[in-house]
């Protein structure tokens, strides 16, 4: 018996002032031969205690990060989630609204993303940012789209873009799917080899419409030379980065050393990694770039009796009013999850950041030394600077080291063969404000136990 | 008015953590160092549980009242969904992790996937598109991809009918397409005429919408999958609507090659404020090579394999192969959202169909209470609105044209949306789809009863009995009157000008 329908049993009484007497006769427009006539092949309803039996079971089954040591990050965080965060998050007011196309009752969630915007550009060090996109690579793809629509006029190189080498492949997939119907050729903008960006080779993309680099980049460098950048792109090409959000604690934002549009994974504020979503991608820019951006915005404005309110704004640009002319075809974006986002924020607040960005760079650092003191291991790129992540070169398969490692019962780390065929001896290591001394032990011990072995 | 910027307490007071695990220098490069903190609020707990509870009292949701907001599918979500996302066994879980780790997880995707192939008549679904929109994309992407392995690259434009939702021709132009738009009949169906003069040898595919956005099944519609798949194009649906016909058709049986699901409207995933919604797509056969990689499979477990979730399955992730359009959201999608869907979905099993049965049927109720109202209440009002579409019955939600109120005494769609607010209704779809004029769009759900729907109709006959000052003027109630856009979009406050950066 299904519930959830508060006419179940009712449907007579509402038939009979139909004029109907089935709820067959309801559907009496479905031509004859497209009709279904069969139940749905599907198991019987169950109620509420028995789906969450199941979901205990099911779930259950699942291996959770923080039930041992893991070190797999990857571009999403295995964060600590204020518990008020979720709370107040959940309040079905904020759960259960969807846009706000009526802003006289939708102050409060108006105002809350007007104010997450004032702190993601504060963040970022741009002045426009928008309410959320769907994650990081949908950012990082529509900031190149965008950047198109304002820089391909004047620019000597029309529809160009170069993205860094290293950025993770399933990112630059995405950013392929949405740049390839629009005529935008893609170029790889080449890294040194300790893994810095070749400000030289860089130059070539003067002129083109975008360069697209990451801070830190998919290794967890953090390079010294993107503060260059825009000298060597010149003036007429938009600089796009992608940023570790949290990262912006202890690393000067992008939007002062000159980075016309920053964009991330907000995840790491607000909600757990959450097996890849829901999460959302953060999109800031400068005024250059506003009527010509994707998502959704906030705006003050005044009511009819002239006191402050808030409002969708700019709405001109979206599908719903400029359809097959739009910036681009977004809708449903991550609110909901940015209003997490933005309580996770606000209970940090600046100092806060900055700490929460310090323990994660000491965990780094700590995981870092541990796991490089074991004979054989090396740092990809030696002597860099890294935040959160770093990647070390083994003797042996990545793959079964890690696997062993798995057996220890320790989550080692990410196979970097996945991502670049000519990476399969080595581990991408993630670490996070929970890492402590016992995890990098366990880590350090299960991996110094494989490399004993591979070189016996 | 207060914002969250006026908490300002002493530094670093507001929250506590740990300190670092290693006192480790601070060995960022100087030129890299931040040196201007953001100027975020300064806050503690209370303050800040104070602040949200405040704000969240000015916002509306289901959870407030009736949200009649057509095309949105506005249903009740059920509670026990959103603890059962609370778990570590979601919450705390990488996308990247090995398949023997998150076999659970993996079952469940393939759960929906099977699900959702069931109930749309479609060979292959994936759960990776994480909205609506990213779904009509994706297929897009799909059918493209389709045509280029066929050698057909110049086919080069997409039929959208002119009630179609705004996403349906920003979807496909993004994808390189060109939009050929085809007026609607005048019964506000797919008008076949049309579509035979628009279908040729560069259709690469026709979207539509059914039933349509007016409410309308489209009684024709295997005649124009026909039509166009003469002419060599693909069918796609936009399941935006797909509330309405659960177990009664799908788009199989339609003609369809592709569509998209909206998990946050026909299964309920919450949105609050816009999103996060899920848009997984399924596909025919002849499609599936193209899909984003990977999707859940499974095997059956042979000796030596581990248990897994004790039905005799392993799960694992498969990845597509070389033709597959490769990845439109960077892990496998908004995992919580089907998991949420997935708890949804169990709770109606086989009996999805009770689902669109009352929906459709709550819909029918209502547009006859509105349209038909007793001698005394229509003798008070002073003009009744117009049907959208002339038809007997309609699906889910319906239109409504306040053309002969506005011409008779001013009082606008906007103004009659904004007058329900002060009865404590949100909106109907407002001025959507365009093709009717003063238009509001009404779709009621299943999860609605009929006394709300009473009250609702009576409420609505009061308004057009109300003063047209009144109504113009409206809303009273709300915290704040009503809103000025054209200011909003003239003096461009987009940020907190207080804390202006320091850089």
């Amino acid at each position: 018996m299904v519930d959830q329908i508060p006419n179940l049993g009712r449907e007579s009484e509402m038939l009979e002032e139909l004029g109907l007497s089935s709820m067959d006769e309801l559907f009496a427009n479905i031509p004859e031969e497209v009709r279904r006539d069969d139940p749905l092949p599907l198991p019987p309803p169950q109620s509420e205690e028995q789906i969450l039996e199941d979901a205990r079971r099911l779930l259950g089954e699942n291996m959770h990060l923080d039930s041992r040591p893991s070190f797999i990050s990857a571009g999403l965080a295995r964060n600590f989630v204020p518990t008020m965060v979720p709370m107040m998050a959940t309040r079905g007011e904020f759960l259960t609204s969807y846009t706000p196309y009526q802003p006289e009752v939708s102050q409060g969630m108006l105002q809350a993303m007007w104010e997450f915007q004032t702190m993601v550009s504060e963040l970022v060090g741009l002045p426009i940012s928008n309410v959320s996109m769907y994650d990081a690579s949908t950012s990082a793809a529509e900031a190149i789209t965008c950047a198109v629509r304002v820089k391909s006029k004047k620019a000597s190189q029309p529809t160009s873009a170069y993205i860094s080498e290293l950025v993770p492949p399933h990112r630059l997939s995405v950013i392929e799917n949405y740049t390839q119907g629009v005529g935008i050729d893609l170029h790889v903008l080449p890294h040194k080899e300790d893994g810095t960006i070749d400000l030289e080779s860089a130059k070539s993309a003067a002129g083109s419409c975008a360069v697209y680099v990451e801070q830190p980049n998919a290794l967890g460098l953090l390079d010294e030379g993107l503060l260059d950048l825009r000298e060597a792109i010149g003036e007429s090409t938009a600089l796009i980065v992608g940023v570790d959000a949290v990262s912006l604690g202890v690393v000067e934002p992008p939007g002062s050393w000159g980075a016309d549009i920053v964009v991330g994974e907000g995840q790491p504020f607000g909600i757990g990694p959450t097996a890849g979503g829901p999460i959302y991608g953060l999109f800031a820019c400068s005024k250059e770039f506003l009527r010509m951006m994707p998502g959704r915005i906030v705006g003050q404005s005044i009511d009819s009796e002239g006191q402050t309110a808030y409002t969708l704004t700019l709405s001109t640009r979206e599908q719903h009013i400029r359809r097959h002319r739009a910036t681009s075809n977004i809708c449903s974006n991550e609110t909901l999850i940015a209003l997490m986002g933005a309580m996770h924020m606000a209970l940090l607040g600046p100092e806060g950041l900055e700490k929460l960005a310090m323990r994660i760079y000491s965990s780094t650092s700590t995981t870092l030394e541990a796991v490089t003191s074991i004979t054989g291991v090396e740092l990809v790129n030696p002597s860099a600077c890294f935040f959160r992540e770093f990647a070390i070169r083994i003797p042996g398969s990545a793959r079964e080291a890690l696997g062993s490692m798995d057996s220890a019962g320790v989550l080692g780390g990410l196979d970097l063969g996945n991502w670049w065929s000519g990476m399969s001896d080595c581990i991408l290591i993630g670490c996070d404000e929970g890492t402590s001394e016992a995890d990098i032990s366990a880590l350090a011990d299960a991996l110094g136990k494989w490399v004993a072995g591979a070189s016996r | 008015m207060s914002t969250i910027f006026d908490f300002q307490g002493a530094p670093g007071t507001g929250w506590s953590q740990p300190e670092p695990i290693n006192s480790v220098s601070d060995a960022i490069p100087k030129r890299l160092r931040r040196r201007n903190l953001p100027d975020w609020p300064r806050a503690s707990e209370p303050e800040l549980v104070r602040h949200y509870t405040g704000l969240s009292q000015k916002t509306f949701g289901i959870d407030t009242g009736f949200y009649p907001l057509g095309s949105c599918t506005m249903k009740h979500n059920p509670r026990v969904n959103e603890r059962i996302v609370q778990m570590p066994g979601i919450d705390r879980i990488h996308p990247l992790q090995e398949s023997s780790q998150v076999q659970g997880l993996l079952s469940i995707y393939y759960e929906m996937q099977e699900m959702l192939s069931i109930c749309s008549g479609m060979d292959a679904v994936t759960l990776q598109p994480v909205a609506g929109a990213q779904g009509e994309f994706t297929a897009i992407r799909c059918i493209q991809e389709y045509h280029r392995s066929n050698g057909e690259s110049h086919r080069d434009k997409v039929i959208v009918p002119d009630s179609a939702h705004g996403t349906n021709p920003a979807s496909a132009s993004m994808c390189g397409y060109q939009i050929v738009e085809i007026p609607s009949a005048k019964d506000g169906r797919l008008d076949i005429e049309a579509l035979k003069s628009a279908v040729g040898p560069d259709t690469a595919a026709m979207m539509v919408t059914n039933p349509s956005t007016l409410g309308l099944f489209e009684t024709n519609i295997s005649e124009a999958s026909r039509i166009v798949h003469e002419s060599g194009g693909q069918m796609y649906y936009d399941g935006a609507n797909f509330n309405a016909i659960i177990g009664k058709t799908d788009p199989g049986r339609m003609g369809f090659d592709a569509v998209h699901y909206n998990l946050h409207k026909t299964f309920s995933q919450p949105h609050g404020g816009g999103g996060p919604g899920s848009g997984p797509i399924g596909v025919k056969n002849h499609l599936s090579d193209f899909l984003p990689t990977p999707v859940a499979s499974r095997r059956e477990l042979v000796e030596g394999d581990p248990t897994g979730v004790g039905d005799g399955f392993w799960y694992f992730w498969e990845s597509i192969g070389e033709r597959s359009i490769g990845k439109v959201q960077q892990w496998n999608g908004n995992a919580g959202a089907v998991v949420r869907a997935w708890a949804f979905y169990r709770r109606y099993g086989r009996e999805l169909e009770r689902m669109s049965e009352y929906a459709v049927l709550n819909s029918n109720y209502l547009r006859h209470r509105i349209m038909n109202p007793e001698p005394d209440v229509a003798a008070r009002i002073h003009c009744m609105p117009a049907e959208g579409a002339e038809a007997e019955l309609v699906m889910h939600e319906f239109t409504l044209s306040l053309s002969p109120v506005k011409e008779m005494n001013g009082v606008t769609g906007k103004d009659v949306a904004k007058r329900l607010l002060d009865y404590g209704y949100m909106s109907p779809t407002l001025y959507f789809p365009q093709i009717v004029p003063e238009c509001l769009m009404i779709e009621p759900t299943e999860t609605e009863s009929k006394e709300v729907l009473d009250k609702f109709a009576a409420d609505f006959h009061e308004i057009l009995s109300e003063d047209p000052e009144i109504v113009s003027s409206a809303p009273h109630t709300t915290p704040v009157k009503r809103v000025d856009e054209v200011w909003a979009a003239r003096n461009l406050i987009l940020r907190h000008p207080g804390t202006a950066s320091k850089d």
